[in-house]
Parts: C-alpha cells; sequence; structure tokens
C-alpha cells in the first residue's frame, strides 16, 4: 500500500498495517526531519525494520540531497541477512508499483570469514585465522614482492578486483552476503573488498555493530562514509556494553610472555634488515619524521594498521625521536613491557587512573606520555617495513601497544585495575590488568557527531532515558509503542511463591536453599505437563543453572520432566549448544515438545528467536542481575554515579530488567504467536522492577498476576492457553490491530494512532 | 515302510507315540516337520492332521486328573483332544509331545500370527469391511481365500500400503526413569526391568546393545549385565568414572565420540549457529570479562565437572531418545544430503547451502498476517507413477463436455436472468393451476420423484437403508472381483470368471431376491434394488459375450 506520512510518499510492501507501524513511521521521520537523533522502542514482532526501512528508503527518495545513505546496523549475522532479504521486498515492491527498477544499491558487508571465496581461505574455520590467512596474500609489500617473485602466492581475486574491479561501480541492487559471493565468483572478484569499496556509493549499509563502534574497525571500513547518512542501530539495548568492550584491554602473564616473544622476533628481524637491507630501515625513519599523514597509503589492504584511537592531533605530528628508530622502539617496549610485568607481581588488588599510571610509569620507568600516544601507530609501521606476514602472530604486542595508545589518551572514562589472583581461587596467583572502559559513550560519539541522525531502536529500551544519559547525546524523540492486541496473546505472570508459600528468588542469600530450588523445579515440571511444543527457561548464570541442574537430578526432578518432554540444555561450548538448539527446534518440530535451560545473557538469550511453537512459555527463573563483585563493575557504577548521577541500583535494575525483558520477549515474535511469561521471583512484583520493563509486557501484568503461587499460575496459564488455542483469522484483527488503507486513514483510527507512542 | 505310505511326501518323523486315543478311537501320534498328525490304529491313512501354523494353543489336563491329555486348539476356533492312554508312560508320552510342541509351535506362530494378526486388524479397524466379511465369508458366498486373495497384498508386497505404513512408536523420554529402584529390605536394590525398557535401552544406547550382544551369554549372564549396567557410572551419569574395569566405560567413550562428531558436524539451520551468529568478535585480549574466565580445568572442582557430565549427559539422552524416534526418516534426509553433497567442494559447500538458509530466512521476515490471502496450505500431489498421470485415461469417443465455464456462465445466466425477471402480471396463472403446480413441486409430489435420496431418506425405514448399504458393497465387492477378471487371458483367470458369475449369481438368490421380497412385503413401491439388479444383469451380459466368444473360437 502508498502511505502519506505527514506528506511524504511511502510505499509499504504490504497490504494492511499495524497501527503502530504507521505510528513509527510518524516518529521516525520527525526524526529525519529535525536532522536530529531519535530513541524508539517497539515491540519484536509488529515489524519494526520494515517499517524503517520503507520510510527511511522513501525519505532518501524524496530528498535525495538531504539523506544520502543509510547506514542500518545490527548484531548478529542473521539479523543482517534478514535486513538485506526485507529490503529486497520493498525494492521488489516499488519496481512492481512504479514499473520502473531504481537504481538503489544496498549491501551487507560482514567479515572475511562470512565474504570470502578464495578455497584455501574460506575453508578455515575461525574469523580470526581467514584474516590472517587473507592478509598474508593481499598485504601491500606481498603483492609488491609478487611482482619480482610470481611464485609467491597471492589471491587471484583481489588482483583481479584490484585491477578491474574498481573502475566499474557494482550495479545497482541488493545484494545479500551469498549475493555478494555469487557475483564475486561470476566476475573472480574478491567479494570482501568489492564490499568495502562499495559501501561508499551505496545507497544503503547493512552491516554490524563493530564496523562503525569498534575504533579499530571503523577506522578501517567506516571513515569515509558520507556525513549526510542516517546511522540506524537495531537490538541496540546492549549498544553501550558494545562500546565499552570494543575499548577495554586485559593484560594477563600470558600476553606479556607472548610480547616479549613478539619483541625478540622483531629485534631479530631488525638485525637481519640491517645486515641486508638497510636502506628499508632509513626509509622508514624518513617517513616518520615526516609525520603519520603518509602512513596512509598502504591503509586499505593492512588490516594491522588499525588504531584503537589516533587522536587529530597525532596524525599531524612527527613520531617522537624516542621511538623512531626500530632499535629505540624495540627499546622502549621492552622498558614498558618489563614496567607491566612489575606491576603484574602484586600480592593485593591495585586500583587507579589513567592519570596515575602515567605518573607512575614516568617515576618509575622514564617513559613519556608522548612516545606512549605514538606505540600503536608506532608498531603498525615497523611490522609493515620489516614485511611481516603473518600478523596474527603480533596480537600481544599490538594489544600492548593499543594500550599504551588508549591508556595515555584517555584521561579519563577507564579505569586500571590488578588483580592478583580471581576471586574464586584466591591461592592460585593468575595476576590480570584490567584496562576498562566506562564510558559508553567514548567510543559512540564520533558516530553521533559524524552523521546526521541517529536512531536507536530496539523491542526493550525502557526505561527510555537512561539511554541518552550514558551514551551522552540529546535526541530529538524518544518513544515507546505498545503492542495493539486483537487478543492479548502474551501472559506476563509474576510467580512469587511455591504451594508451600515458600518466597522464590534467586537472591543471593536463597541462592543456596533447597526449598527455593525445590518449587522451581515443581513450576517447570507442572508447566512442562501443560504447554504444549516449547519451554524456554532462562537462569541468571550459568553456575546458577548447573547447580539447580544437579539438584533438580538428585531430587528426580528432572526425571519427572522428562515424562513429558525432552530436556536440553545450553553448554558453554557453542557449538555443543548449537546442537541442542537444532535438536530442541526437531523436538517442538516433531510434536515431543521439548524444554530449553538456557541461560540470561548468554548467546542463546540474545541470539536466538523462539517462534510459535518454538516456544510457547519462556520461564525466568530469577532476576538476571549482573555479577556484582566485580570490581569492573562496581568502578563502573561509580563512574555512572559520579558523570551522569545515575544511581548503582537503579543501574543495577536496568540492567537486570533489560535482560530480563530480552528473554522473555524472545517468545513472542508476533501478533499470530502467543506465550506465556513466567517471571518466577517474587522481586519482579515491586514497582522498581516492574516499572523497568518495557510497556507492551507491562500493561499485561495486572494485580492479580503479581504473586502467585505455582498453582495459581498453573491455574491461569491452562485458562490462557485454551483461550490462545481457538482459531485466530485474519478477520479478528482486521479494524484493531490491523489495518486497511481505508482504515487507517480514518478520522478516528488516526486519533487512535497518535496514542499508541507513548512519548517521555 | 509304514509310514511312508501313510505320508505323501517323505517327512521328517520327529516323534511317534502310540496309543493315543481321539474320538474314543486308539491310534497313533505323529509329529513331524510341519504338522501333527494321528491315525486310527491299523489303517495307513491320518484321520486328523493340523500343521503347526493353524494351530493356535496347546492345553494339558491338570496333573492330578485320572485322564492325561492333550488339547490343540486352532486359528479357527475348533478342537482336537488326544487322550493318552498307554497306561504306565501316558505322564510322560505326553509330556514328550508337550515339550516337543512347545519348540515347535513358536516357529510357525509367528508366520502364521502376523497374517492372521493382520486380518484381524484390518477388520477391526474397517468396519465395513467386517460387514462384507460377514455377508460374503460368513454367509459362505465365496471363500475366506478368495475373500482375502488380493487385500492381502499388501502385507506380503513390500509396496507400502496405508495399513502398513503405520507410525513408529518413539520412546519415552523418561524410561531410565521407570526403573525406579527399590530396596529389597537388606541393603540391596532392585531394578525392574521390563522387556519395554530394555528395547528402549537398546535403541536409544545403540552402544549398550552392541556391549549385550558382544558379553551375553557368553561372558555374563543377562542378570549380570543389567546388574553391572546400573552399576556403572554409565547409568549414573553423575559419577566420575573411577573404575576401570566397568564394561560401559567404553560405550561413554563412543557416546563422547558420537556427540563430538554429531558437533563438528554442525547444525543444518544457519539461523541457530551460535557460532557465527557474531560477525565480528573481539579479539583475544580486548572487551570487559564480567564472568570469572574458567578455561582452566585445573582449577575446576570435582562437583563442578560432575555438574557438567550430568548437563553433557542430559543433551546426548534428549538426542539419542529424538534419533531414535525418527531414525528412519533421518537414514533418508542423510542419503539426499550426501548425493547432493558430492558435486560440492569441502566447506565451499554454500554453493547447495543457500536454499536451507534462503528459506529459513523467508520464514523469519515473513508476516503472515500482513498479507493479503491467506491461502490454505496445499497438498502436494504423491504420484506413484507420473507417466500414468501425464498420459491419463483418454476418452474413446469425443462428447459433449460442460467445462466449468460453461456453468459458470450459465450459473451467471440464470443469476442475470433472476435479478431481471419482471412480472407480468397481466399474464399470469389461474389460482388452481398455481396451487397444483406447487403441489406437483413439493417434496412428494409428482414432479418431485426423482429425487430418489430424499425419497430413500423420508420413505424408507432406517434398518432397510442399512441393509440395502450392506448388500451394494456386497454386491460392489463381488462385482469388482468379476470385472477383475478381464481380460480373460489365463487358465487361472477363465476358472476365476466362471466361479465369480457363480458367486453373482448365488449372491443374487440368497441376498437380493429375499432383501426384494421382503420389501415388497412391506409395500415399499419404489424400486430399490433395480440399480443392483441392472449392475449384475451387465456383468451376466459381459460374462455372456465372453463365453459365445470362447465358444466361437473353440469351434
Amino acid at each position: 500500500m502508498k502511505l502519506n506520512i505527514e506528506g511524504l510518499l511511502v510505499y509499504f510492501p504490504y497490504d494492511y498495517i499495524y497501527p503502530e507501524q504507521y505510528s513509527y513511521m510518524l516518529e521516525l521521520k520527525r526524526t529525519l526531519d529535525a536532522k536530529g537523533h531519535g530513541v524508539l522502542e517497539m515491540p519484536s514482532g509488529t515489524g519494526k525494520t520494515i517499517s524503517l526501512l520503507s520510510l527511511i528508503v522513501a525519505y532518501q527518495r524524496a530528498f535525495p540531497l538531504e539523506v544520502t545513505k543509510l547506514i542500518y546496523c545490527s548484531r548478529t549475522v542473521p539479523e543482517i541477512e534478514k535486513v538485506v532479504e526485507e529490503l529486497r521486498k520493498l525494492m521488489e515492491f516499488y519496481t512492481k508499483e512504479t514499473g520502473e527498477s531504481n537504481n538503489f544499491l544496498a549491501l551487507a558487508l560482514s567479515s572475511r570469514k562470512n565474504l570470502c571465496i578464495h578455497p584455501e581461505v574460506s575453508s578455515l574455520r575461525f574469523g580470526k585465522e581467514v584474516d590472517g590467512k587473507c592478509h598474508s596474500l593481499t598485504a601491500s609489500y606481498i603483492r609488491a614482492q609478487h611482482h619480482s617473485n610470481p611464485n609467491l602466492p597471492v589471491c587471484r581475486f583481489y588482483e583481479e578486483f584490484d585491477s578491474v574491479g574498481r573502475q566499474v561501480p557494482l550495479p545497482a541492487g541488493i545484494y545479500n552476503l551469498d549475493d555478494l559471493k555469487a557475483f564475486g565468483r561470476r566476475k573472480g572478484w574478491c567479494p570482501y573488498y568489492l564490499a568495502r569499496y562499495s559501501i561508499l556509493h551505496a545507497n544503503i549499509v547493512v552491516y554490524s555493530y563493530h564496523y562503525l563502534l569498534d575504533p579499530k574497525i571503523a577506522d578501517l571500513v567506516s571513515k569515509e562514509l558520507a556525513k549526510k547518512s542516517v546511522v540506524v542501530f537495531d537490538e541496540a539495548h546492549n549498544i553501550d556494553n558494545v562500546c565499552i568492550d570494543s575499548m577495554s584491554v586485559n593484560i594477563t602473564r600470558r600476553t606479556l610472555d607472548r610480547c616479549q616473544n613478539n619483541v625478540d622476533t622483531l629485534q631479530n628481524t631488525i638485525h637481519k634488515i640491517k645486515e641486508t637491507d638497510a636502506a628499508k630501515l632509513r626509509e622508514e625513519y624518513r617517513r616518520l619524521v615526516e609525520g603519520l599523514k603518509e602512513a596512509n597509503v598502504a591503509r586499505e589492504t593492512d588490516i594491522y594498521l588499525a588504531n584503537p584511537v589516533l587522536p587529530d592531533e597525532i596524525l599531524q605530528e612527527a613520531v617522537p625521536g624516542s621511538i623512531r628508530t626500530a632499535e629505540h622502539f624495540v627499546g622502549f617496549m621492552r622498558r614498558f613491557l618489563e614496567y607491566l610485568k612489575s606491576r603484574l607481581r602484586v600480592q593485593h588488588v591495585v586500583q587507579e587512573s589513567a592519570p596515575q599510571f602515567l605518573k607512575d610509569i614516568f617515576d618509575k620507568v622514564c617513559i613519556d606520555r608522548k612516545p606512549l600516544r605514538f606505540c600503536a601507530e608506532r608498531l603498525q609501521s615497523l611490522l609493515r617495513t620489516l614485511e611481516i606476514a603473518d600478523i596474527a602472530d603480533f596480537s600481544a604486542v599490538t594489544l600492548i601497544s593499543n594500550f599504551a595508545t588508549l591508556v595515555s589518551t584517555y584521561s579519563q572514562g577507564f579505569t586500571i585495575i590488578i588483580e592478583p589472583f580471581e576471586d574464586r581461587t584466591p591461592t592460585i596467583a593468575n595476576p590480570v590488568l584490567h584496562f576498562s572502559c566506562m564510558d559508553p559513550s567514548i567510543a559512540i560519539k564520533p558516530v553521533f557527531q559524524r552523521f546526521q541522525s541517529v536512531v536507536i531502536t530496539s523491542g526493550t529500551l525502557s526505561p527510555l532515558d537512561i539511554y541518552p544519559r550514558i551514551l551522552d547525546f540529546r535526541p530529538v524523540t524518544m518513544a515507546s509503542f505498545t503492542m495493539t492486541l486483537a487478543r492479548t496473546c502474551l501472559c506476563p505472570l509474576i510467580v512469587g511463591r511455591g504451594n508451600d508459600q515458600v518466597a522464590l528468588s534467586s537472591k543471593f542469600e536463597t541462592r543456596e536453599d533447597f526449598a527455593v530450588i525445590r518449587n522451581y523445579g515443581n513450576l517447570l515440571l507442572e508447566m512442562s505437563a501443560i504447554v504444549p511444543d516449547g519451554i524456554v527457561a532462562f537462569f541468571t548464570s550459568y553456575v546458577y543453572m548447573e547447580n539447580i541442574v544437579a539438584s533438580w537430578y538428585e531430587q528426580g526432578i528432572l526425571e519427572n520432566i522428562q515424562r513429558n518432554k525432552l530436556i536440553f540444555i545450553e553448554t558453554q561450548d557453542a557449538a555443543e549448544t548449537s546442537m541442542a538448539l537444532e535438536k530442541y527446534q526437531e523436538a517442538c518440530e516433531n510434536g515431543r515438545g521439548a524444554i530449553l535451560l538456557s541461560v540470561a545473557r548468554g548467546k542463546v538469550s540474545e541470539g536466538i528467536d523462539f517462534v510459535h511453537h518454538y516456544g510457547r512459555a519462556v520461564l525466568m527463573f530469577g532476576v538476571p542481575y549482573v555479577y556484582t563483585q566485580s570490581r569492573i563493575l562496581k568502578a563502573r557504577l561509580e563512574y555512572l554515579r559520579d558523570q551522569f548521577q545515575i544511581r548503582e541500583n537503579d543501574f543495577l535494575t536496568f540492567d537486570a530488567m533489560r535482560h530480563a525483558a530480552q528473554c522473555v520477549g524472545r517468545a513472542i515474535r508476533g501478533k499470530t504467536d502467543y506465550g506465556l511469561m513466567i517471571f518466577a521471583d517474587k522481586r519482579y512484583a515491586r514497582a522498581d522492577k516492574r516499572g523497568k520493563l518495557p510497556r507492551w509486557i507491562q500493561e499485561h501484568i495486572n494485580d492479580g498476576s503479581l504473586n502467585l503461587t505455582v498453582d495459581e499460575a498453573v491455574q491461569l496459564s491452562k485458562h490462557f492457553l485454551r483461550q490462545m488455542a481457538q482459531p485466530f483469522r485474519q478477520e479478528d484483527q482486521l479494524g484493531l490491530s490491523l489495518l486497511t488503507l481505508e482504515q487507517l486513514e480514518s478520522e478516528e483510527m488516526l486519533q487512535k494512532i497518535t496514542q499508541i507512542a507513548h512519548q517521555t | 515302510a509304514h509310514l511312508i505310505t501313510m505320508t505323501s511326501l517323505s517327512e521328517e518323523v520327529l516323534l511317534v507315540v502310540k496309543k493315543v486315543r481321539q474320538k474314543k478311537q486308539d491310534g497313533t501320534l505323529y509329529l513331524m516337520a510341519e504338522r501333527i498328525a494321528w491315525g486310527p490304529e491299523g489303517k495307513d491313512r491320518f484321520t486328523v492332521s493340523h500343521l503347526y501354523a493353524d494351530i493356535r494353543c496347546q492345553k494339558i489336563s491338570p496333573d492330578g486328573k485320572a485322564k492325561v491329555q492333550l488339547q490343540l486348539v486352532l486359528h479357527t476356533g475348533e478342537s482336537t483332544t488326544f487322550h493318552f492312554a498307554n497306561e504306565s508312560t501316558a505322564l510322560k508320552d505326553r509330556e514328550a509331545a508337550k515339550e516337543l510342541l512347545q519348540q515347535l509351535l513358536p516357529k510357525f506362530k509367528k508366520k502364521a500370527n502376523k497374517e492372521l494378526e493382520e486380518k484381524n486388524r484390518m477388520l477391526q479397524e474397517d468396519p465395513v469391511l467386517f460387514q462384507l466379511y460377514k455377508d460374503l465369508v460368513v454367509s459362505q458366498v465365496i471363500s475366506a481365500e478368495e475373500f482375502w486373495a488380493n487385500r492381502l497384498g499388501g502385507i506380503n508386497n513390500t509396496d507400502p500400503s496405508p495399513y502398513n505404513n503405520k507410525q513408529e512408536v518413539g520412546i519415552s523420554g523418561a524410561f531410565l526413569a521407570d526403573i525406579r529402584p527399590q530396596t529389597d529390605g537388606c541393603n540391596g536394590l532392585r531394578y525392574n526391568l521390563t522387556a519395554d525398557i530394555i528395547e528402549s535401552i537398546f535403541r536409544t544406547y545403540p552402544a549398550v546393545k552392541q556391549k549385550y550382544s558382544e558379553n551375553v551369554p557368553h561372558n555374563l549372564t543377562e542378570k549380570e549385565f543389567w546388574t553391572r549396567f546400573f552399576q556403572s557410572h554409565y547409568f549414573h551419569r553423575d559419577r566420575i568414572n573411577t573404575g576401570t574395569q566397568d564394561i560401559f566405560s567404553e560405550c561413554a567413550k563412543q557416546d563422547e565420540k558420537g556427540l563430538k562428531s554429531l558437533v563438528t558436524q554442525g547444525v543444518k539451520n544457519p539461523l541457530v549457529d551460535l557460532q557465527s551468529l557474531e560477525d565480528k568478535t573481539l579479539d583475544e585480549g580486548y572487551g570487559i570479562c564480567t564472568t570469572q574466565p574458567s578455561t582452566s580445568n585445573a582449577n575446576k572442582s570435582v562437583k563442578d565437572s560432575s555438574n557438567s557430565a550430568i548437563i553433557k549427559r542430559f543433551n546426548h539422552h534428549s538426542a539419542m531418545v529424538l534419533a531414535a524416534g525418527s531414525r528412519r526418516g533421518e537414514l533418508a534426509s542423510d542419503q539426499a544430503s550426501e548425493t547432493s553433497s558430492t558435486d560440492g567442494n569441502s566447506r565451499d559447500s554454500d554453493f547447495f547451502q543457500p536454499p536451507v538458509k534462503k528459506v529459513k530466512l523467508q520464514e523469519a521476515i515473513e508476516f503472515e498476517d500482513l498479507q493479503r490471502e491467506n491461502r490454505p496450505k496445499t497438498v502436494p500431489l504423491n504420484l506413484k507413477k507420473s507417466d500414468r498421470y501425464a498420459h491419463g485415461p483418454v476418452p474413446l469417443q469425443s462428447q459433449q463436455y460442460t467445462t466449468s465455464q460453461d456453468i459458470i456462465n450459465s450459473v451467471n445466466y440464470i443469476r442475470h436472468e433472476m435479478a431481471n425477471y419482471k412480472p407480468s402480471l397481466t399474464q399470469v396463472l389461474s389460482s388452481t393451476a398455481a396451487t397444483s403446480a406447487i403441489a406437483a413441486l413439493s417434496p412428494g409430489g409428482v414432479l418431485m420423484q426423482g429425487g430418489a435420496q430424499q425419497a430413500i431418506n423420508q420413505m424408507v425405514p432406517t434398518e432397510v437403508q442399512g441393509e440395502l448399504k450392506h448388500l451394494y458393497v456386497a454386491a460392489g465387492e463381488l462385482l469388482r472381483h468379476f470385472w477383475s477378471c478381464f481380460p480373460v487371458n489365463t487358465p487361472f483367470l477363465e476358472e476365476k470368471v466362471i466361479k465369480m458369475k457363480s458367486n453373482l449369481e448365488r449372491f443374487q438368490m440368497t441376498k437380493l431376491h429375499p432383501f426384494k421380497e421382503k420389501i415388497q412385503r412391506q409395500y415399499l413401491s419404489t424400486n430399490l434394488t433395480g440399480h443392483l439388479e441392472e449392475m449384475l444383469q451387465t456383468a451376466y451380459s459381459k460374462f455372456q459375450i465372453w463365453q459365445t466368444r470362447r465358444m466361437m473360437r473353440k469351434t
């Protein structure tokens, strides 16, 4: 259908529309009009992606000079591919309606592992191996050597792309990862570099967060993307963690040992080169005098050029003399390494700020701040000069040099914690230096600054106001949308007591309590008897799940559950869990029914959807608080309190509730879907917890279902499931939660729609 | 020499018992390879002979009784009683016969039973067939053999008939839980094993089955085997393997291997592949580790590793149970994937990976309720012989067909006519003429006679209706046999067609005529049996034509 969104003609590739989709598009349009940023929460399964794409594509067509590019960031590879498929659907609709094929170019970009077509390289299993091998075939000096020595292997796909592929832009169309590979095979071009090259002139780019948020990668890939772009972060409820992760470094003894080896290797190589090809080193020295600007030359292929954060002023300056020659630099690194080693020889926990660390290092080994800042860049230059092929081996020294640059660049937002041993094993010495970022806004700041509109959206972003605070930006729109429903297809229940009236909770004091564990077991057992097909149960942590499973096994609860359904359990091994997941789905599919025991914050809870019969009930055992004893977390909480005035408890609850919402939200993926959401912890009943759930879940919790016993929950569930089992047709939804164009345009409906968006 | 005259073919005689009385006649009992027979004394033929396959069971008289007897009950329900009359050895004789029969009968039973069970089941499952059986076989219109002749085809053929295609019963996920150990009062545990549970264990854990066949009965008795099984760490998932002479530790290793190979195979559905979910994992050393790294196995406590062993075992158990339930289906799909993988090289297998992926992706982005029409899901046409479908039966002569378009057109035309109908009030019927027309068009009126269905429903009592239905079914069955003889091209068929014709005639005489008389007696004027007679008549005339042709050919 064709929609009129405040004067903008939007092609929407479906015959019907959900009211909230229309409302969502309205808010989005206002965000784009204002050229500002927005935070939008809309329940999963209400067609968020297609609404986003429809509106932004329409906007791009209507105002090609205002918005030149859409950068769509998602979290996982399947998500990325789904977005591209939806986009394809939209474009097909455009072609059908307008009768002309439009000249949009949209493509997905992913890591080499997902795009490589080189027969040897692509057969490697791990992403890092693929990257390393690719680099050893495509690095600039390798290719230069290939000219003199044709026996040296290079990647023919890259060579072909480099000589021909750049001249002709990628023809307009929609390219998913497989399409890119097929195109690459046909032309004999490297799909990865083709995609990286093509994103510069593509209308729509779909890739993962890291390409924008991880400065090491963003600097390589996304640096030149146009300013007049709209950036969308989908599934953005964890965006702060992504930001922090990309800026944090951990250093152990093992890292230092490997780094030591790296430094030794560097020194030996330098010696050798000095004897054979001293000119090369002199040339490098000359370049370094001139500054780092020239270091841009071979930037594209040499991934070790990745630089954590290279402040602009550094690029203007020459590399300081103390580390300019190769030997001096290696000597410098040795000194730095020795210093770090000495710091790791601690008996008690040390926590300090970056300036304190810098002062200490100056006092002890006379290392200045300035050369430290150049460390990362200087190392890359050296590695390039020495023509070291396998850069994967040099990850340790790269890590240390990145750390050096980061610690000397940022005086705020980071903390250094040195722990002599793990808390759980105080007798085993295993010192770690955590250099952890506490301020997610550091990594995302360039994105907000550079791009015209940044939209942060997800199914669960409640409470909305916390994101602008922790990411430090001023949104022009903030809205939360509810799910209009013709039948209440979700049933959130809070089970606070067992049948024996024992309060259910995963809180620390009652964690080992037998009565609680038994009651949790009973709840699962009873549910397994009444819920059809699949049940997913989440625990607060892996250790907690292990203990509970063991004690359920001892008490024979699991055996009884097995009479009703098969049991699959998430393990710490991703491959094993994938298999369990597939078997779980198979068991749901063939009618036997199964239970999946899983962990909040785990991969399953974040990346896997349990649509329809794959998840008729989700149980959340306990409140998934983060492990609060960690010093890093404590430091972060302190920082949040001091910098953003966010109270510790507020943040912890917010964090726990967003994960709980993520878990239970896995089961509802659309209006035709239905599922139970069981929160098994009495603490959920409190207003401060409940109030942090997304509105579309919150509004279905009635006061009667706040503190249920297991039996009561079972009764309510039975009733709910029986209702849901009735046939549900399109006609039942029409006019309420599903609209035709005429219905949409009626005055009354437009009135209603304005209420769907909940402004904050 | 005596024996050979009695048996037409030389049969192996396994046991001869003299002085056995049957129906108060003295004689001798012979147990042969395939049958049991009895001949009266002094005569060189058997008056009683039963194939072992026909015998359902044997019964013996209680020990204390004066007469020492052995009764054979046949599948037909008949029974034969033998009285062992040799005073001194009567008991011994009977025991010998009984023992031998005990060994022999089960061998034959299986085959016979299978067929019999199948027949029984078919009759039970299909009430119409059962009625037919009653009508035709019990009333002796045709023999049971003839009746089953082409029905049992499905059983013996490999062709899976719908009856044969029963779903395989899966295994309960909790079969191990059903073996609740009970204390036997003196510091021991009793496990109750049933044949079902053993079967479940074997199907779920092929490794245990293998161990069983390796060790029982040469090394261990069955009881010992299961005792060890229950003592093994293999059964108790939480125990850590300590004993080395545990024969099941190898099973555990095999399981481990199987699990590993499953894991390395990876998953087919890319959407659940957690390993390739992340696009870019952080390099080693970066990121915040909020969870304690428990990478080193050394500092894992015993309890931890036992916990993870439990979890592993549960996953494995569920996977095995699932696989046992669908093993057959799995096989086929495995083959399919194998054949398709021959053209792709090792990991560059994404040549054919996309279809699965594409389908899954499409499924994931589909909003069924946003699309206009929810077309009903169609069932794919399953053609067994596609050439027959393509060529089909060709009409012999051109006929006036009414295409669906014609019908729609005419319906539209009528609708149109109706819509445009304008009564011309000057030219209407007189009221009497109108009344009679309405009467004629009402049920029971002159013009409504043709609606036979309605008439039967209303005018014939239900029991007659039921009877008529049975007659139809029976006649249909007989006619099917009859017509299936054509073209008559073998002597066997010739014989059959003649027999069938007489069957038809017998049917008409014994069934149809009494029914016809009955309805006449009940003053049901409508000619209910007309169509049946017509069908029979057609068959007769066909038979006539065939016979005259045959005569002509012969002369």
